[in-house]
């Protein structure tokens, strides 16, 4: 496990680059984020652990972070002020691009993978807003009234957009559709939704609603996502089918705050929660590992070596599979292989 | 800002969530209000309604409904009508639907509890749909006071006069009675009364003049004096009502007291209005807009003879049973029966009198009887919007010694 400490600064998100296998970003802010500054560090993995490759220092917290798939050395940062900016590592200290149209924290960035001219953002002012780096003013608002704690380009589709917040709905949003007075929303699934299919232990009614922090879609079936927040519950859904979750992973003890989906493997997601671990769990659909199709998720293993909150998790995409990062707000940044905290089961 | 960033963290490890969240929070079963709209209210006797009776009334209501909803009328299965005074409003609302546009697969039927009966209307279509008995209704409140008629015709029976009971007899107490009661009881003096008046009479007028009451009610055209008349407008508001004025009126009921007054006490009125409910999932599915959503409403019993206070008892125990405080609530629509019991409310329950009632009440509007309760849900929604505010209570006092109280909250938020 190798490790690296962003001294006076609690990490909110962690990204490895697209364009380099030892790259990766943290994005953090003074104080847990509450008050101050807030810091982009770009960071190395070299055979003599992780170096500081720089660091920006921006106004406010900066709560996400993403990397540009256009650009080799470009990277958005999601700040606590509102503002979305572009950096790039090449060029002094100050942002290449920035955008100031939210009026409250953003809270996501991402940046589209297959139409990769276009990034989202989410903000606590309960809009998502869509953005071209290239334009000085967002191209589309999706309003959704609450606070907006995720929003995602799909990876399969260029024009399908999802955001999960505080109303406890994920919705999906059409960018193909006409503007009218639905705005491009398709579906808005509620997130506490009986289980189509009675899952042991879990009772049959609705839970009450609670913030979902999180969500991730599947890197192979696309049609698949998981999300996760308050209820310390993660919940895998299939759009074919959306009037409510396929699968519950639990075992979580408070909120989760980042779930991530494996690019290599398709039934594996990793998951960040305020429990101070990082836990990897199959959703149990993969029939060779002995699932059983819309099998039954379980945890694979956990990794409890933070002592704060589990703030954001990132898979890295190349070498061997199964290496991630994690960072959480004891301040520390950890790079660890996933395949040693399995339990034999 | 760091305070509002440290409290969404507390928020999200404290396991429950907060009770505003848990009644805003849509749900497809949810049940739905897609369109309100009332009448004019008119002046009973001699106003714009005074020649079209309860069912010439209920018909152009639900006329409107058929047209401004755009639903396909066979969807409605059930229509509930609120009326006090006419023992015969259950007929009247089956033959109006039916010449409304309603076929005849859609039933009618109609309740009374007095003051309460259009949010009682409203209540009982919401809980047939809870319940899966429909999915769709309407519910209607409507009074035509110029035909008269609230009165018994007889006293009660010698077992209920002579039970010994002064609750029972209390029954029998004219409105005006009570209202004098709650003045002395409680202490609200005359000057008091007259001030809340002027008031509720200035905020009419202004909201009125700015065109605010535009989105709630639908014009209707009617026979007046055998013509044919559109209305547009409430009559009761009577422009540059001042404190002064209204202090020289004469007590109306100088055998009670001397507090209360034709200038602050609700006006005799006709009026209807009308609520379009069905479950969120169907409002989804036939494309209806979605106005607001019911979240409860509850009855609160108390003594006759102090009906005037039964909000002050209804609106605590809908708030509790929601887990809510009157600073969850955005704006409120209480009924103005008299001064005396508005002044009593909004001063024991701390009311912010800038959430209540800003359009004015019954004191400058009118109050027809069983058209009120539904007739505050197009108010409120239509003020709710306007200030783009979400949650709404409605609450009533009502004759015999009850009080009732909704919750909504509003969903038109752009």
């Amino acid at each position: 496990m190798i490790e690296f400490r962003t001294q006076g600064f609690n990490p909110y998100a962690t990204k490895y680059s697209p364009f380099f296998d030892s790259r990766l970003a943290v994005s953090a802010g003074a104080n847990f984020g509450l008050v101050g500054n807030g810091r982009l560090y770009i960071l190395n993995l070299t055979a003599n652990g992780i170096q500081v490759e720089k660091f920006f220092e921006t106004q406010d917290c900066l709560f996400d972070t993403a990397w540009s798939e256009q650009h080799e050395n470009q990277i958005l940062t999601a700040g606590g002020d509102g503002s979305i900016k572009l950096f790039d590592i090449g060029v002094g200290e100050f942002p290449v691009a920035g955008w100031q149209e939210h009026s409250r924290e953003v809270f996501s960035v991402h940046w589209g993978l297959v139409d990769k001219t276009r990034f989202a953002s989410s903000s606590w002012d309960g809009t998502v807003k869509i953005w071209s780096p290239e334009r000085k003013e967002s191209l589309v608002t999706l309003p959704v009234h609450s606070c907006v704690y995720s929003a995602q380009f799909s990876p399969h589709h260029p024009e399908i957009v999802t955001c999960v917040g505080r109303d406890s709905h994920l919705r999906v949003f059409d960018l193909r559709t006409k503007a009218s007075a639905q705005n491009h929303l398709t579906l808005a699934i509620p997130i506490h939704a009986p289980p189509k299919v009675p899952v042991p232990g879990y009772g049959q009614g609705s839970v009450g609603p609670t913030e979902c922090l999180t969500h991730d879609w599947n890197k192979y079936r696309d049609s698949v996502l998981a999300t996760a927040g308050v209820d310390s519950v993660i919940r895998t859904f299939d759009l074919r089918s959306p009037s409510g979750p396929v699968n519950f992973l639990t075992g979580h003890e408070y909120a989760v705050r980042k779930v991530s989906w494996s690019p290599h493997l398709s039934d594996v997601l990793l998951s960040a929660s305020y429990d101070m671990t990082c836990r990897v769990w199959t959703d149990g659909s993969n029939v060779e590992k002995g699932g059983g199709g819309a099998g039954f998720g379980r945890e694979l293993g956990r990794m409890d070596a933070h002592t704060e909150f589990a703030m954001g998790v990132d898979w890295c995409l190349f070498g061997a599979e199964g290496w991630c990062a994690t960072c959480a707000w004891d301040e520390r940044v950890l790079v660890w292989d996933v395949r040693e905290f399995m339990r034999q089961t | 800002m760091a305070a509002e960033r440290l409290s969404s963290i507390v928020s999200q490890l404290t396991p429950g969530q907060k009770p505003i969240d848990t009644i805003t929070q849509k749900n497809p079963d949810d049940v739905v209000i897609t369109l309100a709209i009332r009448t004019p209210l008119c002046k009973a006797y001699k106003g714009g309604l005074k020649d079209t009776p309860l069912d010439g009334l209920v018909f152009k209501i639900l006329e409107q409904v058929v047209r401004k909803s755009n639903i396909d009328p066979q969807m409605v299965e059930d229509i509930c009508l609120g009326n006090v005074s006419d023992s015969k409003a259950a007929y009247y609302v089956r033959a109006a639907c039916l010449a409304a546009g309603f076929p005849n697969t859609t039933a009618a039927s109609s309740v009374n509890r007095f003051c309460s009966s259009g949010l009682k209307a409203v209540q009982d279509i919401a809980n047939q749909i809870i319940t899966g008995s429909i999915e769709c209704g309407v519910a209607v409140g409507a009074e035509h006071m110029s035909t008269g008629g609230d009165r018994l015709t007889r006293p009660f029976v010698d077992d209920i006069v002579h039970s010994g009971t002064q609750d029972a007899a209390d029954c029998l107490m004219p409105m005006g009675q009570t209202s004098e009661n709650v003045g002395k009881d409680f202490n609200i003096t005359r000057e008091q009364q007259d001030l809340y008046a002027a008031e509720s009479f200035r905020r009419a007028e202004a909201a009125q003049k700015a065109g605010w009451f535009d989105d709630e009610i639908t014009p209707i055209t009617v026979k007046v004096d055998g013509k044919d008349v559109t209305l547009t407008r409430d009559e009761g508001i009577r422009p540059n009502t001042t404190f002064e004025g209204l202090n020289k009126i004469r007590p109306a009921f100088p055998e009670f007291g001397d507090r209360s007054t034709g200038g602050n006490s609700s006006q005799v009125t006709d009026g209807a209005a009308a609520v379009l409910l069905m479950k969120r999932s169907k409002a989804l599915e036939l494309g209806q807009p979605i106005l607001a959503k019911f979240v409860g409403a509850t009855v609160a019993g108390l003594a006759p003879r102090i009906m005037g206070i039964g909000p002050s008892l209804a609106v605590p125990k809908i708030l509790t049973k929601f887990g809510l405080t009157l600073d969850d609530i955005d704006v409120i629509e209480l009924n103005e029966a008299f001064a005396s019991m508005a002044v009593y409310c909004r001063d024991t329950m701390k009311m912010d009198y800038s959430k209540m009632n800003p359009r004015g009440g019954a004191i400058a509007l009118g109050h027809p009887l069983g058209c009120t309760g539904a007739r505050q849900i197009c108010t409120g929604l239509s003020e709710c919007r306007r200030r783009k505010a979400k949650v709404l209570l409605t609450t009533m006092c009502i004759g015999t010694g009850m009080g009732m109280a909704g919750i909504f909250v509003n969903e038109q938020l752009d």
